[in-house]
């Protein structure tokens, strides 16, 4: 693990402003993401965080933060 | 045993009271968020089970409820926690300290029935005049006595903190007013001078006008009155927030506060400008002259500069503590935060929402850009963020610390109330955006059934249907939140065990202590006689020129008691005969 | 006092940010002329409505070239007139006021809104470029039915518009032999007289016993309708050219119809004669 299991939630959260006001940022310039395709996005990010922290980190330094 | 230093062991009289009043708050966050569940889903059209003429009547509650009995019980609370800590001494009289929590509470039951009989027909009263009571609505009497004693309960409750600080400084005479202190003095001082305005309001016009002693008001005068209060409410909600940021945050995060005179700047900023700027919720009105409209908008616009250096200040504190705490690199040290503790994230989380409302907040704060978003759902959802978020999440926080503090037991399950506090981010984060978009089209707010039939609303984006589930789905996930949080609470109350493993009561340090900063900002009258003289500049005018075109008591305006439900069929037929 | 670098910096920064805000808004609200909302209107009492000179008889009036006035009455829970009808590239100025409790006058997605307090009349000028149709809503929480009350606005294209307003009176009755007469009042609101013509067509289908009359009927009257104001036509309808049964008829002036229907009857069967 990169970061705690708090700091993964914390991160997972900060996803949900990220992709709502994304979408409506997005549809601003005339792109226009379906609720599916909103999802879609949004479980890939997921995924992509959970991959990061997942992934073994080369030092020990962070394993020792809270 | 090792000797615990929690804040039930060193006041443990002023302890119980403190409990009461946070107890009282929990209540009405409870009640408060269940309504707001229902008015989400009803105006949404995703579930109607209560009439809509009814509709009115749970929103007043709900406005009451939340931003009048939740904020200011929990205010008192940790108000009273600030200046017995910070002046490490106890009230002067408990019984007197009981005293004003009692007239609080007798207020709320007094505005809650009144409002209660708009649904029970066996209460014979109705309140159905929303939080704003506008007139020519006029409530039942019970409804503004209630308000009354619910204010005069938080005069007294200032009037308990000063003389505690009173008697500290004849022992104390050359010490400077410790922050926590000086944050709930400042604080009182705006809210004794801008809740004149609500008093005078009731006292001379709506008490005695519901009461048939007069028998007509100005509407305007008497809507005028209540925004001297409206705004600087706002500031009374959030500057208990701001102190547990200013004290608790840094502490939190594992550091200390950046700059103590800062801070106390910040609060003598709001002292200043809190009051003479209510009337930026007066653009659209008739009968107010654009230079005083213009006036209210420049000193708002000013009232933004505490907020950034708090900004400032709450992040230069956190960035600290996690530098304590070991975190490197520019942004790595964000790693390093105690994001595990749900008092730490919900703060920090609330702070993040503050900022995007404070975004919007400068969109209405625009005179001309106002007339696009006044009265909008762009509102509700600009102060969901602001007040229902950046106050209420950390209110909710903050308690994950306070409760074992006040108890002398630990949470219940601290999991659980990280999982809260990142539940109610997630679920406002649908909730707001969906209310600021909807607002941007024209959906308009305080309205049961937001579906007309002559025309429909054109979204630039998206559709309606789309906008109205996101608002639902966000209003579920914010109720769980509130159902999590009083789960937790109450079995950390009844259930849980006592420990020794409290932390002491203590709050942030700080870098750069009071001593750097000169002794006149402590000069609290001062500054108080700057924030009457610009009440005075800003609101003299105003006000004399609405008694001047309307008169003191209206051009002979009849009262509307909201219960009388009519069809509105009917009504269209009356239209018609009174129309020549 | 002893600030950080960093906290003078960033106090900077606010500042010229507050400045700026305020320029910009200044500009914005200076600059091009958006009109405020302000005490312009004056004040009445509510219980004078029905006799004040704006407000008694409310709608839309032309005040001279692209100018107009709207007058609008709120009350719980309903506008009127419910509904605006206003040309293209006009500048109309709203007054509106309301009889009982707070309301708002609202175009619904747009700038145009202003609260409405009993007490007071708000005014508010408005350019309209483009034709649409747009909803009128009250967002001021207004009593159990608040949320019925809307209404509707029309910007038509210039040539589609006008001020005329047409009203017809005429017997439903009247004795086969009798004169009698479909008065006609045609109001004009522009601020310029009307010069028009009235027309008046009695097509004739019914037919009574063995006697039928097959005759369409066209009469013509040229009108001045002075600005602001209104002129009653008489068309004198003789019966004996008809004969017995229903004669519908129809008045057009300036593309505006009225109508009805005249009855003529037997001497013997009643009716009241002429009118
Ligand atoms: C469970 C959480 C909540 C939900 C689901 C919720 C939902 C709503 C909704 C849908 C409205 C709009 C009503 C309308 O415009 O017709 C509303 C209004 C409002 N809410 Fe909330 N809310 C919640 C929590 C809060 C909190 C925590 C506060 C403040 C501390 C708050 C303060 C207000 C206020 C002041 C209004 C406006 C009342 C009025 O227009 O008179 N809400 N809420
Ligand atoms: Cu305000
Ligand atoms: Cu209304």
């Amino acid at each position: 693990m990169r970061i705690s299991k708090g700091g993964l939630l914390v991160i997972m959260a900060f996803l949900t402003p990220l992709i709502v006001e994304l979408r409506t940022v997005l549809s601003w310039f005339g792109i226009r993401l379906s609720v599916v395709e909103t999802g879609a996005l949004g479980l890939a990010l997921i995924v992509a965080v959970l991959i990061w922290a997942m992934w073994p980190s080369n030092g020990d330094t962070e394993a020792k933060l809270a | 045993m090792a000797m615990r230093n929690a804040y039930i062991d060193q006041f443990p009289e002023e302890a119980r009271v403190i409990r009461a009043a946070l107890w009282s708050s929990f209540l009405a966050l409870m009640i408060g968020g269940t309504l707001g569940l229902i008015q989400g889903l009803h105006r949404t059209n995703v579930l109607r089970f209560i009439p809509s003429q009814d509709y009115y009547t749970v929103l007043t509650a709900h406005g009451v409820l939340l931003v009048i009995t939740f904020t200011i019980f929990f205010l008192v609370g940790i108000f009273t926690w600030a200046v017995t800590t910070s002046l490490d001494r106890g009230v002067k009289d408990i019984r007197f300290t009981w005293g004003w929590y009692a007239m609080m509470s007798l207020g709320t039951l007094l505005v809650g029935v009144s409002i209660l009989g708009g649904v029970v027909d066996q209460i014979p009263m109705n309140a159905d005049v929303l939080y704003t009571f506008y007139s020519p609505f006029q409530a039942h009497p019970a409804f503004y006595v209630g308000f009354v004693l619910f204010v005069v309960g938080t005069w007294l409750a200032g009037f308990d903190w000063f003389r505690t600080w009173w008697a500290w400084k004849k022992d104390n005479p050359d010490e400077r007013i410790p922050l926590p202190t000086f944050m709930a003095l400042t604080t009182m001082l705006f809210w004794y001078l801008s809740s004149i305005g609500v008093a005078i309001s009731i006292l001379a016009f709506l008490l005695p006008w519901s009461l048939g002693i007069i028998d007509s008001v100005n509407p305007l005068l008497t809507r005028t009155l209540f925004w001297f209060f409206g705004h600087p409410v706002v500031y009374f909600w959030l500057m208990p927030a701001y102190m547990l940021w200013y004290t608790m945050l840094p502490k939190l995060s594992g550091g200390k506060l950046f700059s103590d005179p800062l801070a106390r700047v910040v609060f003598v900023l709001f002292l200043i400008l809190s009051t003479p700027v209510g009337i930026h919720h007066q653009y659209l009105d008739p009968g107010i002259a654009e230079g005083f409209k213009f006036i209210a908008m420049t000193n708002t616009m000013f009232l933004l500069l505490p907020s950034l250096l708090t900004a400032f200040t709450v992040v230069a504190s956190m960035e600290h503590g996690a530098r304590q705490r070991g975190g490197e690199g520019y942004l790595s040290w964000l790693k390093a935060l105690p994001w595990r503790d749900p008092a730490f994230t919900g703060m920090a989380l609330a702070g993040l929402m503050f900022a995007a409302g404070g975004f919007s907040g400068m969109i209405n704060a625009g005179l001309s850009i106002n007339y696009l978003v006044h009265n909008s759902w762009w509102v509700v959802g600009h102060f969901h963020l602001t007040v229902g978020t950046a106050v209420a999440l950390t209110f909710m926080a903050a308690s994950y610390w306070f409760i074992p503090q006040l108890t002398g037991k630990e949470i219940w399950n601290r999991s659980l109330g990280l999982v809260q506090v990142v539940l109610w981010f997630i679920g406002m984060t649908f909730m707001s955006n969906a209310m600021h978009r909807a607002g941007l089209f024209g959906i308009p707010r305080r309205t049961a059934e937001p579906q007309y039939e002559g025309f429909s609303f054109d979204p630039a984006v998206g559709t309606v249907a789309e906008i109205d589930a996101q608002v639902a789905l966000g209003a579920a996930l914010l109720t769980l939140s509130v159902y999590l949080f009083i789960t937790n609470m109450v079995l950390t109350t009844i259930g849980g065990s006592t420990s020794d493993a409290i932390p002491d009561n203590t709050y942030a340090g700080t870098l750069s202590g009071p001593e750097d900063s000169p002794a006149i900002i402590d000069n609290l009258k001062l500054w108080t006689s700057i924030a009457v003289v610009l009440v005075i500049i800003a609101y003299s005018l105003p006000l004399a020129s609405i008694i001047d075109a309307g008169g003191l008591f209206g051009p002979g305006i009849d009262p509307w008691k909201p219960s009388v439900v009519v069809d509105p069929s009917l009504v269209l037929e009356s239209v018609r005969g009174v129309m020549p | 006092m002893n600030i950080h670098t960093y906290e003078k910096t960033w106090l900077a920064v606010a500042m010229v940010l507050i400045v700026g805000f305020i320029a910009t808004i200044t500009y914005g609200a200076v600059g091009p002329g958006i009109a405020m909302i302000d005490d312009d209107g004056g004040t009445i009492d509510p219980d004078t409505i029905n006799d004040d000179e704006r407000f008694s008889d409310p709608g839309v009036t032309h005040v001279g070239g692209n100018e107009y006035e709207a007058a609008v009455v709120a009350q719980a829970w309903a506008y009127t007139p419910s509904e605006i009808t206003v040309p293209a590239n006009s500048t109309v100025t709203f007054y509106v006021t309301s009889r009982d409790v707070t309301h708002s006058y609202t175009v619904a997605g747009t700038n145009v809104n202003t609260m409405v307090v009993p007490g007071q009349v708000s005014e508010m000028t408005v350019e309209f470029d483009e034709p649409g149709e747009y909803g009128i809503l009250c967002n001021e929480y207004c009593g159990a039915y608040h949320h019925t009350m809307e209404g509707k606005l029309n910007v038509v294209p210039e040539d589609e518009f006008d001020l005329t307003e047409l009203s017809t009176e005429a017997p439903d009755e009247a004795q086969l032999g009798n004169q009698t007469t479909i008065n006609t009042t045609v109001s004009n609101d522009m601020n310029y007289d009307l010069e028009t013509t009235a027309t008046l067509e009695i097509g004739n289908q019914t037919v009574e016993q063995d006697q039928t009359v097959e005759q369409d009927q066209t009469v013509e009257q040229d009108v001045t309708v002075p600005a602001h104001g209104s002129e009653t036509l008489e068309f004198a309808v003789d019966t004996t050219d008809f004969g017995t049964g229903d004669h519908d008829w129809t008045v057009t002036v300036d593309g505006h119809e009225g109508s009805g229907t005249l009855t003529v009857t037997n001497a013997t069967e009643g009716g009241d004669g002429d009118a």
